[in-house]
């Protein structure tokens, strides 16, 4: 039957990676789209924009089964 | 190599299920980047082929089995003949076709288990179908894959919103335009290195069936070939129905609702692919459109449309059994019952596309890039673009934009509704 087990763990992993990855964006988009930019904020943006890259990068890997098998 | 008949025949159908299958999803990947205008219709239906091609060359793994399961096939069950699944494949083209015609997101894998699952009632019995599977594999997924990727995308668009509100009116929310390109282009992406290889699978189990190929050897390189270039092609024809109901039918869809959505689906994808949970790439897709509509603040969802999509995924598998079974019924007269099974599918699904082509009538088939372009414009960009004088569509015979599922009323919108009148609450919408 079915595995409720491992549908609570597909939803909690859905819902916590998208949440990173979209408030890492959300974040980057604010930092370095404010007025008053400073370098700091400047690279605190562009490390989020960076993180979220390894995100799609680390999805790719997922997708790729020769990747991680 | 001895291909007979059936053996052909087969092979062309997989091959067309295939290319309905990359138009049936195209908008999965695509609607919202259309949507938001983060992608141009041609580009975005263009990535999401490459994609979509260079997928099906990525995964080596193919479907041991056509049905996963749901038909006890195999030692000690039925043995499913080819004939089965010509008969079962014309179940799931011929609900393919009907739901791209309603513009209703409907998933392939569940038209195709229903096609094999009434071609194997009639060829083998009631008790060649394990219900049970059913229930586990399809019925139960289909109600809680909406509601996980809702969830899901209704928080990833509150987190949008809520980081990026600032006290100044003025926005960057734009900037969740760039972010769209990446998470629709991943789930482009896994519904190449997923979709084709059931179709390379179905091939392969035909002519392992026939005798041609050796028990237990792989695709040959042609079929990952065909199959590979079948998908890729039927994205590219992008089924613009179902990328109009996805990215304005539903709800009103701005950049950061796409970018969550598109965020939601390719996390809950994985997820559920890599944790041992299939779900549906269209209902999560669905569902994270929805929990993106609810994120925002103002907007305004089509429960009515949200209501049939639904029921569609319900009558999915019952209807495209019920078609798979009286293909198999006539599929046992013999060669006599192929052809005249083959037939009746060329000119049922001739007839519906005609039906496409006559609805939105006087339209060549290059507008309808443009309808799909026009038709998912927010109200308001559609009235600023309107004062500019540079969108005379929809003209006479153009659908008009948000189009509901049920115009019962003929889609020829008299010019100058594409303007809704402006709307008092839209002040306290989020903007972007």
């Amino acid at each position: 039957m079915i595995d409720w087990s491992a549908f609570v763990v597909v939803a909690l992993v859905s819902l916590f990676s998208a949440a990173a990855l979209v408030s890492l964006y959300s974040l980057g988009l604010r930092l370095v789209t404010v007025d008053d930019r400073s370098t700091a904020r400047t690279v605190a943006g562009v490390a989020c924009f960076v993180l979220c890259g390894l995100g799609v990068l680390y999805g790719i890997y997922l997708i790729v089964p020769a990747l991680h098998r | 190599m001895d291909l007979t008949l059936i053996v052909v025949l087969v092979i062309a159908l997989a091959l067309f299920f295939d290319f309905t299958n990359g138009f049936h999803d195209t908008a999965n990947a695509m609607a919202t980047p259309i949507a938001t205008g983060a992608m141009k219709p041609k580009v975005a239906v263009t990535v999401a082929a490459i994609l979509n091609l260079v997928g099906a060359f990525l995964s080596t793994e193919v479907a041991k089995t056509v049905s996963g399961g749901i038909i006890r096939e195999g030692d000690g069950g039925v043995q499913i003949s080819p004939e089965m699944i010509f008969a079962g494949l014309i179940g799931a083209v011929v609900w393919n076709m009907i739901t791209w015609l309603r513009g209703l997101p409907s998933s392939s894998s569940h038209a195709l288990f229903g096609g094999l699952i009434g071609a194997a009632v009639v060829g083998a019995g009631v008790s060649s179908v394990d219900f049970s599977v059913v229930l586990s594999k399809v019925i139960l997924p289909a109600l809680l894959a909406p509601l996980i990727a809702g969830l899901v995308g209704y928080t990833a668009t509150r987190l949008a919103y809520t980081i990026t509100r600032r006290r100044d009116d003025k926005s960057e929310r734009g900037g969740f335009r760039y972010g769209q390109v990446f998470t629709s282009s991943l789930v482009a992406l896994a519904h190449g290195t997923n979709d084709a290889q059931k179709t390379m699978g179905v091939i392969t189990l035909t002519l392992i069936a026939s005798g041609a190929l050796g028990a237990g050897s792989g695709p040959p390189l042609w079929v990952v070939v065909v199959c590979a270039f079948a998908i890729a092609l039927g994205t590219y024809t992008g089924g613009w129905r179902i990328i109009q109901t996805m990215g304005g039918g539903l709800t009103e869809v701005k950049p950061t609702q796409g970018f969550a959505a598109e965020a939601s689906t390719t996390a809950t994808v994985l997820a559920s692919s890599h944790l041992g949970f299939a779900l549906s790439t269209t209902q999560v897709a669905s569902g994270s459109i929805i929990g993106a509509g609810l994120g925002r603040r103002g907007s305004k969802i089509q429960w009515s449309t949200a209501g049939k999509i639904v029921a569609a995924w319900f009558i999915t598998l019952p209807a495209s059994a019920a078609v798979g079974a009286v293909a198999a019924l006539i599929a046992t007269l013999g060669t006599a019952g192929l052809v005249v099974d083959a037939l009746v599918g060329v000119v049922v699904i001739g007839g519906i596309f005609l039906l496409s082509r006559r609805r939105p009538h006087e339209q060549g088939a290059a507008m309808e890039v443009d309808v799909a372009a026009t038709s998912v414009l927010s109200r308001r960009r559609a009235r600023r673009l309107e004062k500019k004088g540079r969108v005379d569509t929809p003209a006479a015979g153009v659908e008009a934009p948000f189009v509901r599922l049920d115009e019962a009323v003929p889609t020829v919108a008299p010019s100058g509704t594409l303007a809704a009148p402006a709307r008092s609450e839209e002040k306290k919408e989020d903007d972007r």
